[in-house]
């Protein structure tokens, strides 16, 4: 059995709704690509204080801090890396134990000032700039196991998972 | 004072008086010199406005979260090293289709393979409620990934709609695969068992199907899933009881007749004693148990089991209610028999997954039909015309007595006289098959030539024997059909076998034969369908051309004209509801194909 076997990897997402508010799912996977938990939020929705003093780091504070922090600390397995495909959610980086990178599907998406682009294989990353030690990390605990794992197709299946529970959530209440 | 060093370093000191002498003139404003200044002190209020601090508390809100967790099946393979890439292969089940092979070829620089174009996830069905179990489903990666990442290995890369099979099935506790013909339903379940099986949501698995069929997914099963045992339900009683209840495999394979037999262990005692229970229960050719009175019918149901799958290819062979008789043991009172075909599709719909050819293969070779309307020799005529005419007037005469038997018997004489003569043999069927046979041979090509009737089949023969035919029926016997088969693949001098619709209809992969002739008409196209199948499959060598022999100006003209109304009818019905119409023959069919009068009235043939 190799190193990796026990490794999990943990993947954030958020999403929001126009009328609900904020939505996070953590999904955390082995290394086969198979679920191990599944953690997601009731909708989140920044009070009209939050919204004026937080101004332009009204997100980032929910992203980050408030939501993803919360889900990542929740997961009982044994996370090596944490992925997320929403910039704002690198917030939690500093909240947070593990490495942490955003992943997207090009390189261009990832040019934003806050952010220290790697590649791994064919994926594109980024880690925050005050979190540049991340990089090896991530590159250390994942660049074995790239021919198996597409690093984008977790983020599908949180939110396809995410509207099932609310569609469950719905049903309960009609 | 001053002070000035010398030359020598002598410091000197002068001094002088510093007291000036100071002139005063009175000018009165001297005096004001010396007076102190008067000092008045004024005091001045400071009062500001009171500033009022509001706080504005921004609590740290912990979101509410809710948590699943999901059993690790230890089976599940961790990923081992890369595989190299397989080449593309052409099997007997599988092709690898060029697109997928491109992409599977990773880029110089890009190491890992891009992931396929289309990604197969697996979908909870409606009857899943319970929000955890369905989060299970949606959370599973796309059958590729599975693939890829070496956790399920394929002997060959499997098309799409295999992937949506196997997607359809694993997640269902009651289904019905009813893909056509060749396309793989064997495969298609089998992965299907054995992700259950990895895991470890099933420990146990029956599988029954028709007895020529065992050994076939026997061969199936060590192809797609080579490291799940199986045990096969065969020899004496003791053996077998040992099988089925101490043979530590989880799949187990039996066949319909032998359920019979060992009906006791299976089923529920009369004084209560549990029987066998299998966490899933799959039928192959389940059409089998259409009939819900029959016992194998009564058997299947009587299993105690907490899945269950059918596999069939013609889920309604003569009638909607067929289905009935499925569903009766995938999920009991689900469908109701007078049930409109609209009412059965739309409450089935969610259990059954159906793929023709035509929808999923668009690359598949074409299937050629051709009506080879023979005219029958004078002699053979004159035969056919006098026992019609005397068997019609016969029926007449029977008047209220008549009944479908005794038409369904004079179909089958006047089906047998448009074979062969019975008074000289003579056959203008034959003569036109070794006809095509000639050329068939000449290009190294191989035929399948279907009969209804075993002694037909022997009477070709003789006329046939330079083209090495083969025989596989009814008549030959379990152990020696299998090497007949390979005998007939591998050998390039065997270029026809003869087989009946009984034996030669289901389950054989012969798509190396790119000839199929229809000696004589089955009822039921359904049947005709799956023969011609055996060699119209995944991996077909070039198109498959089917002969379908008629005698013209006969019974089987009028036959051809009934079915393949009744065939047009099947397939618009399928289309707009997903629920298939009645294809064989019905009673009222083989009445109206003499006109006869029955005690109820006349029975127009149908049109």
């Amino acid at each position: 059995m190799s190193v990796n076997s026990a490794l999990a990897i943990g993947f954030l997402t958020l999403g929001e709704h126009s009328e609900l508010g904020l939505f996070g799912g953590y999904l955390v996977l082995n290394v086969a690509g198979r679920p191990l938990e599944f953690h997601c939020t009731a909708p989140v929705k920044a009070n009209r204080a939050q919204e004026i003093l937080y101004g332009n780091t009204l997100r980032p504070y929910l992203y980050g801090e408030q939501i993803g922090q919360t889900l990542i600390k929740k997961a009982k397995a044994n996370v090596g890396v944490v992925l997320t495909d929403v910039e704002h959610a690198l917030s939690a980086r500093p909240h947070i134990e593990l490495p942490l990178a955003i992943v997207a599907a090009d390189a261009a998406s990832l040019s934003g000032p806050r952010l220290l682009p790697m590649k791994l294989g064919p994926h594109h990353l980024a880690v925050d700039v005050n979190y540049s030690a991340d990089k090896a990390a991530i590159n250390d605990r994942l660049s074995n196991l790239l021919d198996q794992l597409d690093l984008l197709e977790p983020f599908t299946r949180i939110r396809e998972a995410l509207e099932e529970a609310q569609k469950s959530a719905r049903a309960q209440a009609a | 004072m001053t002070f000035s060093w010398s030359t020598t370093g002598t410091l000197s000191i002068a001094s002088m008086d510093a007291a000036l002498s100071v002139d005063t003139f009175p000018t009165g404003f001297q005096s004001a010199l010396g007076r102190p200044p008067k000092i008045e002190i004024e005091s001045l209020p400071l009062e500001a406005p009171v500033i009022k601090a509001v706080t504005l508390r921004i609590p740290r809100v912990v979101p509410k979260i809710i948590s699943f967790t999901f059993p690790e099946a230890p089976t599940w393979g961790q990923p081992k090293a890369p595989v190299p890439p397989k080449p593309p292969t052409l099997s007997a089940g599988f092709v690898e289709s060029p697109a997928e092979t491109a992409s599977a070829t990773p880029a110089e620089g890009d190491a890992p393979k891009p992931e396929p174009r289309k990604l197969t996830r697996i979908k909870p069905p409606g009857d899943i409620i319970k929000l955890e179990d369905r989060l299970y489903y949606v959370l599973q990666p796309p059958l590729e990934t599975l693939v890829r990442s070496d956790s399920l290995q394929f002997p060959f890369e499997p098309f799409p709609y295999q992937f949506a099979g196997v997607a359809f099935l694993y997640p269902r506790y009651a289904a019905i695969l009813a893909d056509e013909m060749g396309l793989g339903k064997t495969m298609q379940s089998i992965t299907a068992v054995r992700m259950l099986v990895r895991s470890g949501e099933i420990r146990s698995c029956l599988l029954v199907c028709p007895k020529p069929l065992v050994t076939n997914w026997k061969r199936e099963f060590s192809l797609w899933a080579p490291e799940i045992p199986v045990t096969i339900i065969e020899g004496d009683q003791a053996r077998r009881r040992w099988q089925w209840t101490e043979a530590n495999t989880p799949v187990r394979i039996a066949n319909y007749e032998l359920l019979m037999r060992d009906r006791d262990l299976l089923e529920r005692s009369a004084d209560g004693k549990p029987g066998l229970h299998f966490d899933l229960v799959m039928l192959d050719e389940a059409q089998r148990i259409k009939n819900i009175n029959n016992t194998t019918s009564e058997i299947v149901r009587g299993i105690s089991r907490s899945r269950q799958w059918a596999l069939t290819g013609t889920p309604i062979e003569n009638s909607p209610d067929d289905l009935v008789g499925i569903f009766e043991f995938l999920s009991p009172g689900y469908l109701r028999t007078g049930m409109t075909a609209k009412q059965m599709g739309e409450l089935a719909g969610d259990y059954i997954l159906r793929r023709t050819k035509e929808m999923v293969l668009t690359d598949m070779p074409p299937k050629l039909f051709r009506d080879a309307e023979i005219e029958l020799s004078p002699q053979q005529q004159a035969t056919y015309e006098m026992a019609e005419n005397e068997g019609v007037m016969h029926l007449n005469e029977m008047g209220e007595q008549i009944t479908i038997q005794h038409v369904f018997e004079l179909v089958l004489r006047l089906k047998q006289i448009c074979n062969f003569d019975p008074l000289t043999g003579a056959s203008s069927k034959l003569e036109r098959l070794v006809a095509d046979m000639e050329e068939i041979a000449a290009s190294g090509k191989k035929a399948i030539v279907f009969s209804q009737w075993v002694h037909a089949l022997h009477k070709m023969m003789p006329a046939l024997e330079r083209f090495g035919p083969l025989q596989y029926h009814g008549q030959i016997p379990s152990a020696k059909r299998d090497p007949i088969l390979k005998e007939f693949k591998e050998n390039p001098k065997r270029h026809m076998i003869l087989m009946s619709y009984g034996a030669g209809s289901v389950g054989l992969n012969l798509q190396f034969c790119e000839y199929v002739f229809l000696f004589d008409r089955w009822w039921n196209p359904a049947i005709e369908d799956q023969a011609i199948n055996r060699a119209h499959r995944i991996g077909a060598k070039g198109a498959v051309t089917v002969t379908r022999m008629l005698a013209m100006g006969t019974i089987e003209e009028r036959i051809n004209q009934v079915l393949e109304h009744k065939r047009d009818i099947f397939n618009t019905v399928m289309e707009q509801t997903g629920a298939p119409g009645s294809l064989g023959l019905s009673q009222a069919d083989i009445f109206g194909l003499f006109n006869l009068r029955t005690p109820k009235g006349p029975i127009k043939a149908a049109a």
